[in-house]
């Protein structure tokens, strides 16, 4: 069967999903939202249909919309991307519902890991570590659980995902307050006023392993990357491998990760996320993050293979060709995310016409992205405006890459992070390899940008 | 009144070398209407041409017979149609499959050159099997139908145009 795409996503992603459709001879059909029908994915794809108005909950988000256009544009594949609609199991029912193969994990398997308690027991289940704490029912099952573990707690709602609401807590007073307002916007938001308190680790890496599974019980992890230069959870450089930690570190971590895959019987791309305590060494399971991730090409960079290809051949029910042997490490990848977002206000997005677009052509760096100078960039998506991702036999080099592709890129008529990242680059922790999940907003704080 | 038989052959073998997808034909109170791109609803992915919808009356309105389903290619951006002057545009509200009929087989919501108000449903979009009626808007009158019956369209597209009511 001649197998057409639909590509329920927008941006650079979109264009990265393209590409590699259009590598595998796949028609493809992009859904956009009207504010996007002249972006650079729209000209790309086969056909671009317009979903609805500018806003995300019309368009990308409105499942109707994109499952009908899927439909009646006769493609018998949907693609969600990263974000918006990829990790809804429904939207994975409803496409089989409809004959049309969604480019990820099962159904069942997007439930498992979308509710972060069955996420952690799963890992419990085949003795992956997780991080002290749990759901609490009341607050003084939350102080009581606190005692135990020690303070500093994370505080936040047991259901729902992402980083957002997360409260750190330093006492116990302060963690009755932090449990009520957190158990009421939980109530609220997610129907379930249960709150998770966790430890709070103050020197962490962020870890996360690259998983892959097929349909016919073959699955293989290529890899790790280190992801802890974050401002308030959102990642701002990645890189791969992580040359911080010790080879059986990265191999257990590894072994962690393939373990929950078999677990689950893991088929498509996925991430499994992990938090390494710098001063006591303890790896602890965060969360599976079922999709293609933003900072998936540092691993493509380090492996050679294309991972979004790889995703689409398994979910049209290929059996991988890879075996683990197969998989090799070669060299340093490091990935910069530059966003429009204005570092010198609290990194406060900054949309606006893009006057003058020019990335540099140096050798070993990757652009992935969907800007194009002349156009506007919309108030209503993510900052992402591009991916540069430098590739060198060492990180040192991959390093300097990055910084001579960041330093030749002409960019003006919007604010952007970029002098953040030039900044960033030169950073002694950064340079050192140091760099912990809290280290960019406390930089930040010490130069004085209000948070 | 009698059909020209030979009149008709005629002008359906000019008609299957241009390029259309609605023809419409007055010549007395013969009326016929040809649609092209019709298909049913089971045979998805083909494209044949049919010659369908001939309707004469001796009444003065035409009744349609059988609806034509429209799916398949529609060209990348919502259709720019010529619209007459003065004449406002209904487009849209969200993107589907569009109906200019309550059912199958019945008469239109509306005709061009008849009276519509605000609140006049011209057509259903289905999306999903839900079906959200569009209404015109504005009073008027209505001057052209831009979409076809089962074809599918984009949010913003333009469905109608309305000559409104001088204020």
């Amino acid at each position: 069967m001649k197998h057409k795409v639909f590509i329920a996503n927008r941006g650079e992603i979109a264009l990265r999903i393209i590409e590699a459709c259009d590598r595998l001879g796949l028609e493809t059909v992009l859904g956009v939202s009207a504010a996007d029908r002249d972006s650079l994915p729209a000209r790309r794809a086969g056909r671009a249909l317009t979903l609805g108005s500018a806003h995300a909950s019309e368009s990308y988000l409105n499942i109707n919309a994109v499952v009908q256009a899927a439909i009646s544009s006769g493609c018998t594949a949907l693609h969600p991307g990263y974000g918006f609609l990829s990790e809804r199991s429904d939207v994975a029912r409803l496409c089989a519902d409809n004959g049309i193969t969604f480019i990820g994990p099962l159904p069942h398997q997007l439930d498992a890991l979308g509710d972060k308690l069955s996420a952690r027991r799963l890992a419990e289940s085949v003795g992956v570590p997780v991080s002290p704490g749990g759901p609490t029912a009341s607050a003084q099952e939350a102080l009581a659980l606190a005692g135990r573990i020690g303070y500093p707690v994370l505080v936040k709602a047991a259901f729902g995902g992402g980083g957002r609401g997360m409260k750190l807590v330093d006492n116990a007073a302060a963690l009755e307050q932090a449990w009520q307002l957190a158990s009421s916007e939980a109530e609220s938001s997610f129907g379930d006023g249960t709150v998770f308190v966790e430890c709070f680790v103050r020197n962490a890496k962020h870890v996360e392993v690259q998983i892959l599974g097929d349909a016919h019980g073959n699955r293989i992890h290529l890899g790790e990357r280190e992801c802890s230069l974050q401002y308030r959870y959102q990642k701002v450089i990645e890189e791969a491998p992580c040359a911080a930690l010790p080879r059986e570190t990265r191999q257990q971590l590894h072994d962690y990760a393939l373990r929950i895959a078999a677990e689950l019987e893991y088929v498509s791309l996925g991430t499994v996320e992990f938090l390494v305590d710098v001063d006591r060494g303890d790896t602890w399971f965060l969360e599976v993050n079922p999709r293609v991730q933003v900072e998936h090409p540092v691993t493509e960079a380090i492996t050679g293979i294309d991972l979004v290809r790889e995703q689409i051949l398994v979910a049209l029910g290929e059996s991988l060709t890879l075996r683990q042997s197969d998989i090799r490490f070669e060299g340093h990848a490091i990935e910069a995310r530059l966003t429009a977002q204005d570092p010198a206000n609290g990194l406060r997005p900054s949309p606006g016409r893009l006057t003058r677009w020019r990335p540099s052509p140096v050798g070993g760096v990757r652009w992935d992205t969907h800007m194009v100078e002349g156009a506007l960039f919309p108030p209503y998506y993510d900052a992402l405006m591009a991916k540069v991702i430098a590739y060198g036999s060492t990180r040192e080099d991959a390093l300097q890459r990055l910084r001579v592709a960041l330093a030749r890129l002409q960019v003006e008529g919007q604010i952007t992070n970029l002098p953040l990242l030039r900044d960033l680059l030169d950073q002694h922790a950064i340079v050192r390899n140091t760099v912990t999940t809290r280290w960019l907003e406390e930089h930040l704080g010490s130069q004085g940008v209000p948070a | 009144m009698e059909i020209d038989l030979e009149e008709l052959a005629c002008l359906v073998d000019l008609l299957k070398a241009a390029e259309f997808s609605e023809f419409r034909y007055e010549k007395g109170d013969l009326r016929l209407i040809v649609r092209r791109g019709a298909l049913s609803e089971d045979s998805p992915g083909e494209s044949p041409t049919r010659v369908a919808t001939i309707a004469t009356s001796t009444i003065p309105v035409a009744q349609s017979v059988a609806i034509s389903r429209v799916q398949g290619e529609q060209p990348a951006v919502p259709n720019r149609p010529e619209v007459p002057v003065g004449a406002v545009q209904v487009t849209a509200p969200l993107l589907g499959t569009f109906y200019g009929r309550p059912k199958p087989g019945e008469a239109p919501f509306v005709k061009v050159g008849e009276r519509v108000e605000r609140d006049t449903v011209l057509c259903i979009v289905e999306v999903m099997k839900l079906m959200n009626s569009v209404c015109a808007g504005q009073s008027g009158v209505l001057a052209a139908v831009h979409a076809a019956d089962g074809q599918l369209v984009e949010f913003g597209q333009v469905l109608f145009s309305i000559v409104p009511d001088p204020s």
